[in-house]
């Protein structure tokens, strides 16, 4: 009987990782992941290695004259004269703008003439050389002080403010409380995406068998249960397998990045893409995590006020208890409908809390501690969300059991109603059950 | 001796009662016609027999004991509405469904090969099952349900969507199954078939079995005393006095060459009287008796069950 079960699971695990579509979104989906986070330095990088730019600077104001610094992508030269002459003749002296500096009473006004393209980054690489000459000379004409004392006094000056989380025990961790959020919100988003794609993989199979009506067949052979368990491990276990090859896959590209291309992540560039790109903090963050796959481990270690281990134990806790909620409850439905559009109905109560807690992670995740985190993260349908997100900023023990407690005593009950509506919903065709028709079943 | 024994086995679906009390045996080695109108409830024995459902009252019996989970290996089922899974290949899909009923790798495969050989299906292996026509699945199908070579077999309209050469096909395969020693229970409206193959036939309407027996035996008890009789020529006289004793002529028939009666034997009265009857006017061609069809037998005992007042809708 047992070896029916392990032979139900192997077809369903056999049958899903053969196809091709499964083959071409286990490989593609890491590519793409790793391109999204190293495309955009790339980019950077390899647009910041291609531009140098000479700048004729026509100064009025005399203020500027000589005080531009040069570096390895900008080379300011001066001329004076008449501005439209100059502008007629240093784009053939293969100069790529030309700086005019008005003098002005109120301040300081410019223009940057260029044919084509401006170079990409030049005007605030000019305004922010601009701000600095211009503020040393006031400091100088102005207040009578020397801007290399000022500079001094100003690094003096500078204070810094660590965030240190005092445990229970008295002791003291200091951690980013940025990454918290992001990697908490990664778990999250992750058990997200499995539950939805194979929990409706299940809703799928179950519907498959029904509506082709070879259900009959296989429960002449086997018991209804046999067949829900080895469809709902069978399409974990592929579930599991896309996530291990993806972890692999993700892995071997980025080490092979980085063994290729020591210097991507360099600070310099991953500061640079981070401060342009709009979600610049998380993509600098996820790229320096990364960035040195070695100390990721220690990384975590010291960041999180949960040890790493436990976040991993946690993680696999609510991937496999969210999971199997979801699928029992998915073929549960399944088994009750006859076609896909039908199935909408039975599973949007079960499906709203699952998109109510991926729309609350951004709230979660900026207030971990706060009632409506403590909430989804005690309600099993919400709970393997929630509770990823919240936990690597620190959940008390106390609370991380009760929802423990509470997903593993909620999916003893999916079990029951799954295993109870399936075994006479899958042979029932035709009209759809009411509600009370499933109750009824229910006590069957 | 009986392979299976339903013992007054109540199924109900909330207020729907499918099946009421129902008792039938099958006798080893015969081909047993489960009959009944559409929703008398034989669906619901078969997935009682193939333990898919458990009736709320009454027992089942197979091969002398209570029909157990392990009896499923022993059983093959023919579902009416066939389903395979579409997108898997034909060969895969056979070798699955005969491991689940526990067969072996090697002898699944052997066995296997030996039938798609046999129905001349070997280029099909590795199609997959949505490329095949709906005759070629419904082989496929009936292959699978006995590859494991059942003791009790049950087909549920088998003969639905096969044709006339296909159909023949089968119903070759189920008399040699029957000359192997198999048991098959046939569910069909198919009277012909039933005619042609059953031994043993049980009748079911609404919920409730009302006949069961050898076929003969059934149409024994139900036949009418009806003759059919051809003579030379049909004299006035003869006619007369077939009516003056009470015998009933149901119809009349003749032409140049022959003439055919059909005549009701009243009670008190033979085949033997009749027949000296006829002797002394004319000369007899032939002379046999008109047996009651099972089309004939199903209908009048479907109306007649209908009419009983226990029967509430």
């Amino acid at each position: 009987m047992k070896n029916k079960t392990l032979l139900i699971i192997s077809r369903e695990y056999l049958t899903r990782i053969q196809k091709k579509s499964f083959i071409i979104i286990t490989i593609l989906m890491p590519v793409l992941l790793v391109a999204m986070i190293v495309l955009p330095v790339l980019f950077m990088t390899l647009s910041e290695k291609r531009q140098f730019s000479r700048i004729l600077v026509v100064d009025e104001s005399e203020v500027f004259i000589n005080n531009f610094q040069d570096n390895e992508h900008y080379e300011f030269c001066y001329r004076s004269g008449d501005i439209e002459q100059i502008k007629r003749e240093a784009f053939d002296q293969d100069f790529d703008v030309v700086l005019q500096i008005l003098s002005n009473s109120q301040g300081v006004k410019s223009n940057i003439y260029y044919k084509k393209n401006l170079p990409t980054g030049l005007q605030s690489e000019v305004e922010s050389q601009m701000d600095d000459i211009f503020f040393n000379q006031l400091l100088k004409d102005s207040l009578s002080i020397d801007p290399q004392r000022f500079e001094n006094m100003q690094t003096l000056a500078k204070s810094e403010a660590a965030t240190i989380q005092i445990d229970d025990r008295g002791g003291e961790k200091e951690h980013d409380s940025e990454v918290n959020q992001i990697f908490g919100m990664m778990c999250g988003l992750i058990i997200y995406f499995i539950i939805i794609m194979f929990a409706s993989l299940v809703l799928r199979g179950v519907l498959e068998e029904k509506s082709n009506r070879i259900v009959e067949v296989l429960l002449s052979s086997v018991k209804p249960a046999q067949l829900l368990v080895g469809k709902i491990v069978g399409i974990a276990l592929v579930g599991l397998t896309q996530l291990v090859i993806w972890a692999a896959l993700s892995g071997a590209i980025l080490l092979g990045i980085q063994l290729a291309a020591p210097d991507l992540f360099s600070s310099d560039a991953v500061e640079t893409v981070a401060t342009t790109a709009t979600s610049g903090e998380m993509l600098s963050n996820g790229a320096e995590l990364a960035a040195d796959p070695g100390n990721i481990f220690s990384m975590i270690q010291n960041y999180f006020p949960v040890s790493f281990g436990v976040i991993i134990f946690c993680f696999v806790f609510y991937f496999v208890v969210g999971y199997l909620i979801y699928s029992t409850l998915y073929a549960a439905t399944g088994s009750v409908v006859d076609n896909e559009s039908d199935s909408q109905q039975y599973t949007m109560p079960i499906t709203i809390p699952l998109i109510l807690a991926i729309v609350f992670v951004p709230s979660i995740s900026t207030n971990p501690d706060g009632s409506l985190a403590m909430w989804l993260s005690m309600i099993p349908l919400t709970s393997p969300i929630a509770m990823m997100v919240r936990l690597p900023s620190g959940v008390p023990a106390w609370e991380l059991l009760l929802s423990m407690g509470i997903a593993l005593a909620f999916l003893v009950f999916c079990i029951w109603f799954a295993a109870k509506v399936y075994r006479i919903g899958i042979m029932t065709y035709g009209k759809k059950p009411s509600w009370r028709t499933i109750f009824r079943w229910l006590r069957q | 001796m009986n392979i299976i024994d339903v013992q007054e086995v109540t199924k109900r679906y909330g207020d729907f009662t499918a099946l009421d009390s129902v008792s039938l045996s099958v006798p080893q080695g015969c081909v047993f016609g489960l009959l009944g109108p559409n929703g008398a409830g034989k669906t619901s024995l078969i997935r009682i027999l193939m333990r898919i459902s458990a009736p709320e009252k009454g027992q089942i019996f197979f091969k002398g004991h209570p029909l157990a989970d392990d009896d499923v290996f022993d059983m093959g089922y023919l579902p009416e509405e066939r389903g395979l899974y579409k997108k898997m290949k034909v060969g895969e899909q056979g070798m699955y469904l005969a491991r689940l009923k526990g067969l072996d790798r090697q002898e699944a495969y052997k066995r296997l090969r030996e039938k798609f050989e046999q129905f001349g299906m070997m280029e099909w292996w590795n199609k997959p099952v949505e490329e095949l026509s709906k005759g070629m699945q419904q082989k496929v199908q009936f292959i699978t349900t006995i590859l494991h070579k059942p003791s009790f077999l049950i087909l549920d309209e088998p003969f639905s969507g096969f044709d006339p050469i296909n159909a023949n096909m089968l119903k070759e395969e189920v008399k040699k199954l029957k000359d192997e020693g198999t048991t098959i229970v046939l569910s069909t409206h198919n009277m012909a078939s039933v005619e042609e193959i059953c031994d043993h036939i049980a009748l079911i309407n609404r919920s409730r079995k009302i006949l069961e027996g050898d076929i003969f035996e059934v149409k024994n008890r139900f036949k009418k005393n009806l003759y059919s009789i051809e003579t030379t020529r049909l004299p006035e006289v003869l006619l007369q006095q077939l009516e003056e004793q009470k015998y009933g002529i149901c119809s009349q028939f003749s032409n140049d060459y022959y003439t055919r009666l059909e005549v009701k034997i009243p009670e008190g009265r033979t085949a033997n009287n009749l027949l000296q009857l006829i002797m002394q006017h004319t000369d007899i061609h032939a002379f046999n008796e008109i047996m009651p069809t099972m089309s004939e037998i199903f209908i009048e005992q479907v109306e007649l069950a209908n009419q009983q007042p226990d029967h509430e809708e």
